[in-house]
């Protein structure tokens, strides 16, 4: 098919998706900031707010507070945040979380349940879909569900959504996507990614990171996981293994790694590495999060083991960090989950090292940083990848969501 | 359908503030690849340099950047308290969108120079510059006009008053002759929100039922409240335990990226490093170095500290 240029019912749709990722991302703007900010007149805007409307998306209504000027208040944009959600679910060693999450990005309603370790894998799936369907029985009637996302600690594929790689949760040998979209039987597919992959997703467009396109976000809970935003989009590389930071290998020959492989910078700062070089274990029903936050609070309070061991700790991540410096040249680098604790803990050893290891001219500007989205990190991220759809093609998607029986759900 | 990445459609152009764009993943499963647009002037940090790097004694050039004006500019002050000698001869400088940690041993003149900077000490001698032009501080009330905000080692809080009480104290708001409660408390709370403060549950609070780190919290958010150019802390950290220290530093650094300059205190070396863009180590009452905190090592930081040099970092002897 040759084609000069878009076809109008592309552009439309384009524009319909541009409007409601504004909304969306940055809250209810009124039509006039939406043309300025969009760079399309007031005419475009009317015609799409009406559509978006039509389609339940959007409603417009006066500015809400007290804080209103005299004269005529122009109206705003506002999303549905009720009435159109997606379910996210954070599957993490320790913890797992299902959440509401409206148009919006708002967390309309959340369920967690702390997970042992030896937990059954096959328990999994039936504990998130209890979850989320107590979730979905809450919802406002007449409320649609336009998306599922699951955060996974794993390497994952991205053409079939199978989990390749798990060291630290073991899933058995369920597709956990089918399988849970199964149990839900909302006909909705359900995504899994990788976690940290959605974690820099989630700091990228509502956290710290809003602005920076170059953006890597660590994290880490029992293993340190990776995302990579590069030019404003996440490295997935041929597969959709990309980003898995934590297999870096920064001493080599160093501590054995669930992988294989021995120094990974999993091994080497991971929560069991920080803990047995404290002298410590979680103690029993702890989570490994509080087990780290025990050696950080341990090592303020003059602890000189648990010193020792953030210490040795902060080297080997400013090793990692010192690398990805220079190989990326990011603008941001976030921490989060429990490294968020660890920097915090160790910035003087992780800058000292980078510093030294990486070159100038990246090392300069890039700006280190924790996470601003607390514990939910990739749990937004979930929520935002399953928000995709929708805001790539928000009437088509409402539509055929809103009129299942026409449409089967592949 | 695979638009290109650099082409950018008719609604691309973001006006003003981060560009809201396609999903930097790929769309969901069912989706088609959303187009990417490129947007141009990606945020752009404020980063200026006045001298040049030393690594192990290395010097090298540096990239040219735009050299940015610091906001808050102090040059030969001299500061005695009767016959003794307390501050020599210290430049100090404060830049928009970043901390600079103030360190140095006890006794060394870090609250003395605040004092200075804050107008409730009168220094004896030296230049003051605010935003590039001669400034005359002489009272808290000059400095405040300035926007310059203190948060004090002790926290001046008033202990029976509750938050919006503390903001607004010696600049209430009134509608008429009535106190506008509602609007100080609604401008109270969008603050807190605004810095992503979670852990203060109502405004009315007296601030005698505040944790440590709450108070910080309130103190720090006077400076915003009012629109301050330089929000300097002495200290906040100090009495506080891992958890509220942690929120106290990213409020710190959020305050930064917000476009303040921010002035740090601290003994604690993880905090230095973990916030600051530059770090300016006193010694003795002297300047040993003022140093961008991404060219230094927690080591040479000791020394300038402990020594007033470290390798060609430093006073001359
Ligand atoms: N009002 C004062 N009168 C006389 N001497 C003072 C006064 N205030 C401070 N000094 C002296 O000035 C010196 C610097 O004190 P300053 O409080 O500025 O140190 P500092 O760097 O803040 O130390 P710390 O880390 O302990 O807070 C000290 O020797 C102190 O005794
Ligand atoms: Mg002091
Ligand atoms: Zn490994």
């Amino acid at each position: 098919m040759m084609r000069a240029g878009p076809a109008p019912e592309e552009i439309r749709r384009h524009n319909l998706g541009t409007l409601l990722r504004f909304v969306h991302l940055r809250g209810p703007a009124s039509r006039a900031r939406l043309a300025e900010s969009l760079g399309l007149n007031r005419s475009t805007i009317m015609a799409l707010t009406s559509d978006l409307t039509a389609a339940g998306l959007v409603r417009e209504e006066l500015p809400r507070g007290p804080g209103r000027r005299a004269g005529r208040p122009s109206l705003v944009v506002r999303p549905e945040s009720t009435r159109v959600y997606v379910l996210a679910f954070d599957v993490g060693v320790d913890r797992l979380v299902v959440a509401r999450v409206g148009l919006g990005g708002v967390v309309l309603d959340r369920r967690e349940a702390a997970r042992s370790r030896d937990a059954d894998p096959s328990d999994l799936v039936g504990t998130l879909a209890a979850g989320a369907r107590s979730l979905v029985r809450k919802a406002d009637r007449g409320a649609v569900c336009v998306g599922a996302a699951l955060a996974f600690p794993g390497t994952v594929r991205r053409s079939d959504d199978a989990i390749m790689f798990g060291p630290n949760l073991d899933v058995g040998d369920v597709h956990l996507g089918d399988a849970l979209s199964r149990r839900l039987g909302l006909g909705i597919p359900v995504s899994v990614r990788n976690d940290a992959n959605l974690g820099a997703l989630a700091e990228h467009e509502r956290g710290a990171g809003v602005g920076c396109d170059n953006l890597i976000y660590l994290h880490g809970d029992v293993g340190v996981g990776g995302g990579i935003i590069v030019g404003g989009r996440l490295l997935g590389g041929d597969e959709g293994f990309g980003g898995e930071i934590g297999h870096m290998v920064v001493n080599p020959g160093g501590r054995p790694c669930a992988c294989g492989a021995r120094g990974c910078l999993e091994a080497e700062v991971g929560e069991r590495t920080l803990l047995d070089l404290a002298g410590r274990e979680a103690a029993p029903g702890q989570s490994g999060r509080d087990a780290v936050r025990g050696v950080v609070d341990a090592a303020d309070r003059g602890d000189i083991v648990a010193r020792e061991a953030l210490h040795r700790v902060g080297n080997r991540l400013g090793l990692g960090v010192a690398n990805l410096v220079n190989v990326f040249n990011p603008g941001m680098v976030v921490f989060g989950g429990t490294l968020r604790d660890i920097y915090l803990g160790s910035a003087a050893q992780v800058r000292s090292v980078l510093a030294t290891n990486a070159l100038a001219a990246p090392r300069e500007r890039v700006k280190l940083r924790t996470t601003e989205l607390g514990d939910d990190t990739t749990l937004v991220g979930a929520a935002e990848f399953a928000f995709a759809e929708v805001l790539a093609d928000p009437v088509q998607v409402l539509t055929r969501l809103r009129t299942p029986e026409d449409t089967p759900v592949s | 359908m695979n638009l290109p990445g650099g082409g950018g459609g008719p609604a691309a152009r973001a006006a003003a503030g981060p560009p809201v764009r396609p999903h930097a993943l790929e769309a969901g499963r069912n989706g088609a690849a959303t187009p990417g647009y490129r947007h141009p002037g990606a945020a752009d940090t404020l980063g200026g340099h006045d001298r040049p790097s030393r690594d192990g004694g290395v010097a090298r050039w540096e990239p040219l950047r735009m050299s940015v004006t610091p906001v808050l500019d102090l040059r030969g002050i001299d500061k005695s308290f009767g016959s003794v000698k307390v501050l020599h001869d210290v430049a100090f400088s404060a830049y928009p969108g970043e901390v600079t940690a103030l360190v140095g041993d006890n006794g060394a003149g870090k609250t003395t120079l605040v004092k200075c900077i804050g107008g409730i000490h009168p220094f004896d001698s030296g230049e003051y510059r605010f935003d590039g032009a001669p400034a005359r501080v002489g009272s808290p009330r000059d400095a405040a006009a300035l926007g310059i905000e203190i948060v004090h080692q002790d926290l001046a809080l008033c202990e029976n008053l509750d938050i919006v009480q503390n903001l607004f104290l010696g600049r209430e708001r009134r509608r008429g002759l009535m106190l506008d409660e509602a609007g100080m408390e609604e401008l109270a709370r969008g603050t807190l929100a605004g810095l992503s403060v979670r852990t203060i549950g109502s405004v009315r609070q007296r601030i005698s039922t505040l944790s440590g780190g709450q108070r910080q919290t309130v103190a720090i958010a006077r400076a915003v409240l009012w629109d301050s150019k330089v929000v300097i802390l002495d200290e906040p950290a100090a009495a506080l335990g891992v958890v509220q220290t942690q929120q106290v530093l990213e409020l710190v650094r959020r305050l930064a990226d917000k476009g303040l300059a921010v002035v740090l205190i601290s003994h604690n070396m993880n905090d230095v490093f973990a916030v600051s863009d530059r770090i300016a180590a006193l010694y003795l009452g002297r300047m040993a170095a003022q140093v961008r905190t991404s060219d230094v090592t927690h080591r040479q930081i000791v020394e300038l500290i402990t020594a007033g040099v470290s390798g060609d970092l430093g006073l001359r002897r």
